[in-house]
């Protein structure tokens, strides 16, 4: 056993207790219960990713915060959990985006993205010297074969497929609130106002643009598609912006 | 003498209405010793691109090896079939990895792209040795007959051309192309795709 | 030395060869010819002059095309023309195409261990009244065609000749057969299409195009008489008669 008074925390690697289960990663996914709510919502001609960012004191200058990140300009990714180790996701997400970028000249679809992100969170459950990345994410993006998609991907390395849902503190209640809202075929903006009053359940606090971060995938039309790429760069119009401060004060105002 | 003049061999790819065309002679040789007359050069990709490879003859099996495994693992690992846009990009990323060791061969893409509505654009590319793309409009050519190639189509080729009308122009190119290149000729292979099937022809020339 | 000492050998050269681009052609027909060249004069990547010709009517049934080291080139044309007159004071006659080609054949042989550095084509009309062309080499091989390209183009322009002249590849709708010469506008609209084409695609091709045309005696001009930019340079309109067209090509 390994000495130093952590017990059986200690380990550096993970390992099966004896039922079967690795310990270290239900101990990050109770990393990713006690982190703010994110949630994704997937609409007829799009997709909305949001989250909560509150600050533990008012000195913090939150305008440096950042939670809603994008990957590439057809991806963009929330978590919740552990927000050193999303910071450390997104850089290497990003780095694999442009590596498939510099071999076949264009992005990754959402689920290749997907991928790559789930085996470098897998790998962090079998690898020496580490411990699992204690977040889980909304991957959203979009692609021309596959269209708009949301997945989730857990600290286990197992990623899925979702319509909606929402990850950390408020998870059961916003699943609850999502699945009684949710129907196929809802617009973007009406998403995101659903993303909007499943976020104000269980929000402590005033809910305003500087507390929330949300993300919108938008479908392109049939038209800007058959345009083509953006003269002179080569490249096709992004598919996944931010919301800025005003467009979300907007959004709250209705 | 040039490493890429050492086997011999031309390719040429050409754009018509709703359908493309890529074609290359049948020689392989040493210097001026032919050895072969029925030497691939063009190889099927996918149902609806091929992939023509001019060159030194041990870097075009090398390469189709190559091309194969990277487009067996990205049809797995994607869940669908390369697109000829990605695939050009696939192999000048591929050239490009060896900059400073080169495989001795100048690549020629020929397909049909499917685009966003569903239907299908054709498409044709060409890289040098190193992997620098050309996406051109009209045709493409390598290998050693090049310089006659680019003469002679630049004399037949016009836009908007039936398939069949397509077939006798790249035919009448290469045909008359290679029998002024001492390095190509003995006979030579078409391939015509349109978006549901591609015609293959093989073509009788000039043996000597 | 730069300290002015005389302690190494040195060695110095002098390159007495260029090559300055530029495409010639000639075709013939059954009782015309046609010779044309581009008019860009260029050394390496710069282009010396957009208007220097390369095609010079020697007398009025015979053209002579020029292409390669261009002050060899002129001083070539200027000693057969020299060769021209001194026959023409002998013989009150012009020389026979024939026998001009075997003294440009015996001109460049006499250069064997200092060539000319020159491509040559000869078009005209023969004694019988016959289109011709003859094709010469540096040091004076040559041969009788019926068409023939030089120059920094000729491996662009020579297989699209073998096509659309002697129809290579080509295979005749049953029960006939390829004709032997081809109709003047026919011929002229190939020559245009083999320049733009090689101006297309060789840098050092393009600017301008000159294109002689040589009618044998009694030929009407039908087949060019509706262009624009011919000029006749025949001295008399009676027995054979030469003209040239001056078109643009492109200049980048």
């Amino acid at each position: 056993m390994a000495s130093g008074g952590g017990g059986a925390y200690s380990y550096s690697l993970t390992v099966f207790s004896p039922s079967g289960k690795l310990v270290q990663i239900e101990h990050a996914l109770a990393a990713v219960s006690s982190g703010t709510t994110s949630l994704g919502i997937k609409a007829s001609n799009g997709i909305v990713i949001a989250t909560e960012r509150k600050s533990s004191s008012i000195l913090i200058d939150d305008a440096v915060i950042e939670k809603v990140a994008v990957i590439c300009p057809n991806i963009g990714i929330v978590y919740s959990g552990m927000g050193p180790d999303f910071r450390v996701l997104v850089t290497r997400a990003r780095k694999s985006a442009q590596s498939y970028w510099k071999i076949h000249g264009e992005y990754p679809p959402t689920k290749i993205l997907t991928q790559e992100i789930a085996n470098i969170m897998q790998q962090a459950t079998h690898s020496g010297g580490v411990r699992p990345y204690g977040v889980s994410l909304l991957v959203a993006g979009w692609d021309v074969n596959r269209g708009p998609m949301l997945y989730q991907v857990d600290p286990s390395g197992s990623f899925w497929a979702w319509k909606a849902s929402a990850i950390g503190k408020n998870m059961v209640n916003a699943k609850t609130f999502l699945e009684k809202r949710y129907n196929d075929d809802i617009s973007l903006e009406d998403a995101v106002h659903t993303a909007l009053l499943t976020l104000k359940e269980g929000f402590e606090g005033q809910m305003t643009e500087k507390t929330i971060e949300i993300g919108v995938v938008t479908v392109p039309s049939e038209a800007e598609l058959e345009e083509g790429k953006v003269e002179g760069t080569g490249r096709y119009k992004p598919t996944f912006r931010k919301l800025s401060e005003e467009e979300i004060r907007d959004y709250l105002a209705l | 003498m040039s490493i890429m003049q050492y086997n011999g061999g031309s390719v040429i790819a050409m754009v018509g209405k709703d359908c493309v065309a890529i074609a290359s002679d049948l020689r392989l040789g040493v210097q001026s010793l032919s050895i072969a007359t029925n030497f691939q050069k063009i190889f099927p990709v996918t149902d609806r691109l091929y992939l023509g490879l001019p060159g030194l003859a041990s870097d075009v099996a090398t390469l189709h090896e190559r091309f194969r495994l990277l487009t067996n693992m990205y049809t797995i690992k994607e869940e669908r079939e390369i697109e000829p846009e990605t695939f050009a990009q696939l192999v000048s990323s591929t050239l490009y990895e060896k900059r400073f060791g080169p495989y001795f061969i100048e690549p020629v893409v020929a397909g049909m792209q499917k685009t966003p509505s569903g239907g299908y654009k054709p498409f044709i590319a060409a890289t040098d040795l190193i992997g620098c793309l050309n996406f051109a409009k009209d045709f493409v050519v390598a290998g050693t007959a090049s310089e006659k190639l680019f003469g002679v189509a630049e004399g037949l080729w016009e836009p908007d051309l039936e398939a069949e009308d397509l077939f006798e122009t790249i035919s009448q190119t290469l045909l008359n192309a290679v029998d002024r290149d001492a390095f190509s000729g003995w006979g030579a292979v078409v391939h015509v795709i349109t978006k549901d099937k591609v015609v293959t022809r093989k073509l009788k020339g000039r043996m000597d | 030395m730069p300290d002015g000492s005389f302690a190494h050998p040195q060695e110095r050269q002098f390159n007495p060869y260029s090559e300055n681009g530029g495409t010639i052609l000639a075709i013939a027909g059954a009782d015309f010819t046609v010779v044309a060249g581009d008019t860009r004069q260029s050394e390496g990547y710069s282009i010396q002059t957009r208007y220097a010709p390369k095609v010079f009517k020697l007398t009025d049934r015979a053209v002579l095309a020029v292409n390669g080291f261009a002050a060899d080139g002129n001083m070539f044309v200027k000693k057969v023309k020299q060769r021209l007159e001194w026959y023409r004071h002998a013989h009150a006659k012009d020389m026979p195409l024939r026998a001009i080609a075997r003294l440009i054949q015996t001109m460049l042989y006499a250069q064997r261990f200092f060539p000319y550095y020159v491509y040559n084509i000869l078009g005209g009309i023969e004694e019988d009244g016959s289109g011709a062309v003859y094709s010469f080499d540096p040091v004076g091989s040559y041969e009788r065609e019926a068409c023939r390209a030089a120059g920094a183009a000729q491996a662009l322009v020579q297989p699209f000749l073998d096509n659309q002249i002697y129809f290579k590849n080509q295979q005749p709708p049953a029960g006939s057969s390829h004709p032997v010469h081809l109709p003047l506008p026919d011929v002229l609209s190939i020559v245009i299409d083999s320049f733009t084409g090689a101006t297309e695609r060789h840098i050092e091709v393009g600017d301008g195009l000159e294109i002689f045309v040589i009618l044998a005696k009694g030929r009407s001009t039908q087949g060019f008489d509706g262009r624009s930019g011919v000029q006749e340079l025949s001295t008399t309109p009676e027995g054979d008669r030469v003209f040239v067209i001056r078109r643009e090509l492109k200049k980048d």
